[in-house]
């Protein structure tokens, strides 16, 4: 096909090569795998491959410093016995798991709060409070993470705003204050989302349950609600995603501490790789969260290949 | 629109007979005001919450005794004059480094592959593109330990390969998003220039990517700013410490045994700069490309 192709170029195509070829197909072009390789050539590379060799990481006995950094080699289900009996990572996970479900639900309820109430205020405040939410958004997360443990040490802005400016919030509830801050770093994306799908709700549907008498609370669960569970689903699957892998925000804030209190998995993978030098075992407990991830992201490919 | 539906609603109700103090009309625009005072309330209170971390990077960034506290600033611009010179300020350079050549691998490789994963006919497109989105959704930042395993057997712990392996990370998302801006390209141009014997770089070139511009240049900026705010990737993954990106230095900031409070809100607020401009200069590119929104119509 591609020297028909080319004879075409410098002689134009003469009447048997049009019967040949059938122009009313689509035919498969070489040049498009000229186009494709850079692409997946590069994601081969840096993605599957380095997640082949995690996997075989894992069972390995691979340290940062010393002898087995450079003799090391398969060592079959030992870092997983290790894993198992880890109370560390236990607890890691736990942790984990508050700070991703409570990032969620922070996220999906202040962004739809915020994205109908303001579909309502005054333009001037409109402008205000969503360009002050999605600054927010935008700032990088070692930025945020850097203001956030500014306004709740002592003697911060949070402190002082509850009347307690001595009071280092930050050391009394350290979970709590992460997940806000996480919270607050992602609520701008899920306003900005569920603000476009609220008004693409036709307005004709919610003046029919006006005029049946719906309460407010019925017109949200019979109708607003279905009509915005494809957008919700979405920013659940995103906020959970990237909650997971939030490793700068909480290493700015906290180093996941005090003790394990906010040593989300990323941060112990960190740890173990790079503090203990077991990069073997930090490996190890990066699959675990590949997994994790794996888990959302098929979920999220399910809801957005429909849209294809 | 939420308005009318207000109005309905209290106009249905005061045909019902128990109003007996206030006329009709009074009582309904009295109602949409308590509401609409209520509603601004509340607004006022989430913007002060969502204001109050952010203030002290303002304020701090221009006191010259700034603390952890939030006070009125002792106004001058020490600071960032401070924050602007010898290895902060190469600092920032380096992200610049990290940050364009990262972004300008994923854009130009993304484009040709999103070029042809809309157009072309072929095989196991429907696996790659699930591949596309699966790898687009999953943070591929937590690869970085074979990652640096990987490096650091070929000596390559340093600014250029860490460039692209961040591109790497933002690639599939931007493929993503490019992809469905060139498909709603209209073919015809295309084929006019197909007509001409155009080649497929010069389709490309001349056609697609001029057409395609919106989409590209928000996917260019989901990149930028991916590379640009990037942590851990740099913290790992680059060795030598003159090639260290801002985050990192943002970080050794906190860990000096004198914290130097206004340096670091100053550093920070000009480290934000850039993302804060592009967003505002790409405002509109993001609303139809970058967010989801409408896209997921229920």
């Amino acid at each position: 096909m591609a020297s028909l192709q080319t004879m075409d170029t410098i002689t134009g195509p003469s009447m048997s090569e049009l019967w040949k070829t059938r122009h009313d197909k689509s035919r498969y072009q070489w040049s498009s795998f000229g186009l494709l390789t850079p692409a997946f050539g590069l994601l081969i590379i840096l993605f599957l491959v380095p997640m082949g060799f995690a996997v075989y990481l894992g069972l390995t006995n691979l340290t940062l410093v010393g002898p087995t950094a450079v003799k090391w080699g398969f060592t079959g289900m030992q870092n997983l016995e290790r894993l198992k009996s880890d109370t560390s990572f236990w607890s890691s996970l736990r942790v984990t798991g508050v700070f991703i479900v409570g990032s969620i639900v922070g996220v999906v309820i202040l962004g739809y709060v915020l994205a109908s109430l303001l579909m309502r205020a005054q333009p001037w405040m409109r402008m205000i409070v969503g360009g002050i939410v999605v600054v927010a958004w935008m700032m990088p997360a070692v930025t945020a993470g850097m203001t956030w443990y500014a306004s709740t040490t002592g003697g911060g802005a949070f402190s002082s705003l509850i009347g307690m400016p001595n009071t280092n919030l930050l050391d009394n509830n350290p979970l709590l204050v992460v997940t806000l801050a996480s919270v607050w770093s992602m609520t701008g994306f899920a306003m900005l989302v569920m603000g476009a799908a609220l008004r693409n709700i036709p307005s004709e549907a919610i003046e029919a349950a006006t005029v049946e008498n719906a309460s407010s609370w019925q017109r949200f669960r019979m109708i607003i609600l279905p009509l915005l569970r494809p957008t919700m689903t979405a920013i659940v699957l995103l906020t959970g995603l990237l909650a997971l892998a939030n490793f700068s925000l909480i290493y700015i804030m906290t180093q996941g501490g005090p003790g394990n209190d906010t040593n989300i998995l990323p941060l112990y993978s960190y740890q173990q790789a790079f503090t203990y030098n077991n990069l073997a075992y930090g490996a190890l407990i990066g699959n675990v969260m590949v997994v994790i991830a794996t888990i959302f992201g098929v979920f999220y490919v399910r809801i957005t290949a429909r849209r294809l | 629109m939420s308005e009318i539906v207000d109005e309905s609603a209290t106009t249905l109700e005061v045909t019902a007979p128990s109003s007996p103090v206030l006329p009709p009309e009074n009582r309904a625009t009295q109602r949409t005001r308590a509401r609409s005072a209520t509603l601004h309330l509340i607004l006022g209170a989430l913007g002060v919450l969502f204001l109050a971390p952010m203030l002290w990077l303002f304020l701090a960034s221009i006191d010259k005794n700034a603390s952890w506290g939030i006070e009125w600033p002792h106004f001058s611009l020490i600071n960032f004059k401070h924050v602007l010179t010898g290895s902060l300020l190469h600092s920032l350079w380096n992200s610049v480094v990290l940050a364009v050549i990262s972004t300008a691998i994923a854009s130009v490789t993304g484009v040709f592959a999103a070029y042809s994963l809309s157009r072309r006919k072929i095989p196991f497109k429907g696996p790659l593109l699930l591949f596309i989105i699966f790898s687009s959704g999953v943070p591929l930042a937590i690869m970085v330990i074979p990652v640096y395993e990987i490096f650091s057997r070929f000596g390559f712990l340093s600014i250029l390969p860490t460039a692209v392996f961040l591109s790497v990370t933002s690639l599939p998302f931007e493929v993503y998003l490019m992809k469905n801006f060139i498909d709603a390209v209209p073919t015809d141009l295309e084929e006019a220039a197909r007509m001409e014997r155009a080649s497929t770089f010069q389709v490309l070139r001349r056609v697609v990517i001029p057409l395609a511009m919106p989409g590209i240049a928000a996917a260019s900026i989901f990149g930028f700013v991916n590379a640009w705010g990037s942590f851990i990737v740099p913290l790992i993954l680059i060795s030598p410490s003159n090639q260290q990106p801002a985050p990192i230095a943002i970080y050794t900031f906190l860990t000096l045994p004198k914290a130097e409070f206004g340096n670091i809100a100053a550093y920070s607020l000009v480290f934000c700069l850039p993302v804060f401009i592009l967003y505002a200069v790409s405002s509109r590119l993001f609303r139809e490309g970058f967010v989801l929104g409408g896209g997921v119509k229920g």
